[in-house]
């Protein structure tokens, strides 16, 4: 029942940056909101798969392709929207740092592939990698000149949601039942409120 | 006994005649219907095939693996047209609604020869909250290679993101669709619901 519940407030959450998202994009004309839109709904509708799934057969889905597909287009999407909102001649960052990135995605595939599956494991490495590279890249370039300070809230933004989404897998593999105790829902909980920011943050980075 | 085979071959016989006589445009168009109806019936084998596979029944086949083997046999042609003949864009967008309601149409002639006689209500829901559904994941794919980029390898990034949002979209449908009640009513009524809303939307959209 938890669970539900929270997958319910993840919808809700997805919805709201859904239906903000479109109103911006006036018509799809606006690229940026329109890859929101489309990254949040992407979610949204992984999410709303999961969640029939759980409420009229009270189990996940067995050969559950279809939820995580649509998770990597989602991050994909949030992907074209920081190439998207990228300036032309930003200048380049380089620090040695960002190679903590690939390693701890790397590290983490490593682990998690002795209970997942090889191509879905390795496909949400890649992607995570990338949209972690920019987002740190990003947040870099914000502290470093004043004229980026703008991107700043939102590459913490997409940092943070990628962050937690790897504590909300990590932690549902030492799955704690369906309690309140659960940290699992904390976390999940988390990444469903980055999306009632996300309308915010991308409105600070492209209209300021 | 109903065999897929006999009804492709019923079907598609008097279309292929008309391919030979059609010119230009509505020949292409036909042609695609054509294929789209192929694409129905390989999918139908596909499936098939990894459900026995895996094991999965045929709920299980139906919702988890159907949308994503469906989707997937839709756009190869697609790809075909568009690496071999380098088709434009506004081509692309018709060669998928073409397919799409090829697809519809045949596997909605496969649905009601094998389901026993059903009332006409059911007929109508059933048969327009399907070709509204292939439409509607068509369509969500045409925009996005339509409108949302320009640059090659991100219309590519894109339409694979779109086609994952397709497979999802399908894969509620099927869900819902697989339950009796108000939420199968609720299934064929969500396309149909999109259509329309699209077509309010449509020339907004297109417009560029």
């Amino acid at each position: 029942m938890i669970e539900i519940t929270e997958n319910a407030l993840q919808l809700l959450c997805a919805v709201y940056c859904v239906l903000i998202s479109i109103r911006h994009s006036d018509n799809l004309q606006k690229r940026s909101w329109t890859m929101l839109a489309l990254a949040s709904g992407g979610f949204f509708l992984g999410d709303l798969y999961w969640q029939l799934y759980l409420v009229f057969y009270h189990d996940t889905p067995h050969y559950s392709y279809i939820p995580y597909l649509s998770w990597y287009a989602s991050y994909l999407f949030l992907l074209l929207l920081i190439f998207e909102i990228r300036e032309e001649h930003t200048p380049k960052v380089r620090n040695p740092f960002l190679w903590l990135i690939p390693a701890f995605t790397s590290g983490m595939c490593i682990f998690y592939l002795q209970w997942g599956d090889w191509i879905g494991n390795i496909s949400a490495a890649v992607l995570m990698s990338f949209l972690m590279w920019y987002a740190a890249k990003g947040v870099m370039l914000s502290l470093k000149y004043e004229e980026y300070k703008k991107y700043l809230f939102f590459y913490i933004l997409i940092l943070a949601f990628c962050l937690l989404e790897y504590s909300s897998w990590t932690i549902s593999i030492f799955w704690m039942g369906d309690t309140f105790l659960n940290p699992y829902f904390w976390s999940d909980t988390m990444l469903s409120i980055t999306f009632l920011f996300f309308p915010m943050a991308l409105r600070k980075a492209v209209e300021e | 006994m109903n065999y897929i085979e006999n009804i492709f071959i019923c079907l598609t016989a008097p279309l292929i005649i008309s391919v030979l006589c059609l010119r230009g445009k509505g020949r292409r168009q036909m042609l695609f219907v054509i294929l789209g109806m192929l694409s129905s019936l390989l999918s139908a084998y596909v499936s098939t095939f990894i459900a026995g596979a895996q094991g999965a029944d045929l709920l299980s086949a139906s919702m988890e693996i159907s949308p994503l083997v469906e989707e997937l046999m839709k756009i190869f042609p697609v790809v075909f047209y568009v690496l071999v003949f380098e088709a434009g864009r506004e081509e692309i967008t018709d060669s998928i609604m073409m397919i799409a309601i090829g697809f519809a149409t045949f596997e909605n002639a496969y649905y009601m020869t094998q389901s026993d006689s059903m009332g006409l209500i059911h007929l109508l829901i059933r048969g327009f909250g399907t070709g509204a559904m292939h439409v509607v994941c068509g369509y969500i794919i045409a925009i996005g290679l339509l409108r949302l980029w320009d640059k090659e390898w991100l219309r590519v990034a894109g339409t694979i993101a779109l086609l994952a949002v397709a497979i999802s979209y399908h894969g509620i449908f099927n869900i819902l669709v697989s339950q009796t009640g108000v939420a199968a009513f609720i299934g064929y009524v969500i396309p149909v619901f999109t259509t329309v809303l699209n077509l309010g939307f449509r020339s907004k959209i297109i417009s560029k």
